[in-house]
């Protein structure tokens, strides 16, 4: 365990590859004593889609949650030299405040310069302006996804978006929204990972790396993650 | 707007949201102080000197009462996470996490304290003392409190345990803070300077013994 995961902070990459990219090397990771990630191995550059695929507990959103630094490798290391934008299971939205306060609030503790207009146009990516001025916590699922989602509009042009399921409880329209806003990222030059079940992003041909789980008995000589 | 500003505006935007939570820490502060006389019985002999004493223990209780949820709504609704990938960093965030829950719970707190020295019948002449020696001691147990709702975050299991081990520490504070209060030499008393001192160690480390907490704890149990 000589090359332990850096701790990195999203908004001031340590740029130690010199390369705008991400670089996973024989990267493990244990949830609880179990080995959910074993030696991955996986490079993306710049503009390009990566879908994960693969059964429940294959290790998706750990990987995704790995690469945000909000979990701990055992073994191996993450390089990341683009700011990472994060939307997993939770929405990050407080209850108390409307959509738009959210959104505003993040955007500035993120330090984005993001005037009113921007604001708007984010919202209206995913028609969330109708219901962006009512109290987060009379939102259903699926309006404080799409509000959650307005935040990649804000993003920097070159950042890394993780993404968890972010189709789930989306209507059609913000799918097809979702899906134009990705392959308009990757088309100018950001990275997209993104853990979904569903067709995603069909027009950007993404790559995908697929995680076929661990089995607990050939743990340790498994090694998975086929990239395709 | 800086992040940390921006942090403390949303703090206070949702705790305007809540503003039900002061009423509540308020009255618990009055229903302290209200309830010695009653227990001790009017014998102003034996309640004039505990005035002081009994405005100390119904702040610190009635602030660290407050504390057990203060990072929980957040690692919720995932906005730890948020934070975390943010330039502002846990530590700058329990920083203002501090502010916030010190400008929602100590302040209005200590602008009711002269209402309690009134009716605890404290001299006028005790009040300045009392009042500086609050501020900071106020500002003091805040701090303590943010040390305590993150560990008790990091350690999912027996988070009240953790906030319990908390209070010792907030010994000092009360020692020094009751004895300024009761100064009869100045505002300034030595008591005052090694209250000050004590805040400004917790000003150091609360927000580093915070951010480590809030990390250990969300990368060890990982929601």
């Amino acid at each position: 365990m000589d090359n332990q995961t850096q701790t990195r902070n999203a908004m001031t990459p340590t740029n130690t590859t010199g390369e705008d990219g991400l670089r996973i090397d024989q990267l493990s990771v244990l949830r609880g004593m179990a080995l959910v990630i074993s030696k991955l191995s996986f490079r993306q550059q710049a503009g390009e889609i990566c879908c994960l695929t693969g059964p429940n507990g294959a290790g998706k959103s750990t990987l995704l949650r790995t690469i945000a630094g909000r979990l701990s490798a055992a073994e191996g290391t993450i390089t990341c030299s683009v700011p990472l934008v994060y939307v997993g299971h939770t929405d990050g939205l407080s209850g108390a405040i409307t959509g738009r306060e959210n959104l505003v609030g993040w955007a500035k503790v993120n330090g984005l310069l993001a005037p009113e207009s921007d604001i708007d146009t984010a919202l209206a990516g995913f028609a969330a302006n109708r219901f962006s001025d009512l109290p987060v916590r009379v939102l259903s699922r699926g309006q404080r996804r799409r509000l959650a989602l307005a935040r990649l509009a804000l993003a920097p042009p070159n950042s890394l978006w993780l993404l968890d399921e972010p189709n789930a409880g989306l209507d059609r329209a913000s799918n097809d929204s979702l899906d134009q806003l990705v392959t308009g990222h990757a088309d100018r030059g950001g990275m997209v990972m993104a853990a979904t079940h569903l067709d995603f992003a069909a027009a950007a041909t993404p790559r995908s790396l697929h995680l076929a789980g661990i089995m607990p008995e050939t743990s340790s000589a498994s090694a998975q993650g086929k990239i395709g | 707007m800086s992040p940390f500003l921006a942090q403390i505006e949303r703090d206070l935007m949702i705790a305007w949201q809540n503003r039900q939570d002061l009423g509540v820490m308020l009255i618990f502060f009055v229903i302290i102080i209200a309830l010695f006389p009653l227990a001790i019985g009017a014998n102003s002999a034996i309640l004039d000197p505990l005035g002081i004493p009994v405005v100390w223990i119904a702040a610190l209780l009635a602030i660290l009462a407050g504390f057990d949820r203060l990072f929980a709504q957040d690692v919720r609704d995932g906005w730890l996470d948020q934070v975390s990938l943010s330039p502002l960093g846990l530590g700058w965030y329990a920083l203002a996490k501090a502010i916030s829950h010190w400008l929602t719970a100590g302040l209005p707190l200590l602008i009711m304290t002269p209402v309690m020295a009134i009716m605890l019948n404290i001299p006028t002449i005790q009040w300045p003392p009392l009042l500086i020696a609050l501020l900071i001691g106020s500002m003091g147990l805040t701090l303590l409190g943010v040390i305590g709702a993150a560990l008790a975050e990091g350690a999912r299991r027996g988070g009240a345990l953790m906030a319990l081990l908390i209070l010792p520490l907030a010994v000092p504070l009360l020692i020094f803070g009751t004895l300024a209060s009761q100064s009869e030499d100045g505002i300034i008393s030595p008591h005052l300077m090694l209250l000050g001192a004590v805040f400004a160690v917790l000003l150091a480390l609360a927000p580093l013994v915070a951010a480590s907490a809030l990390e250990i704890g969300e990368t060890e149990t990982g929601l």
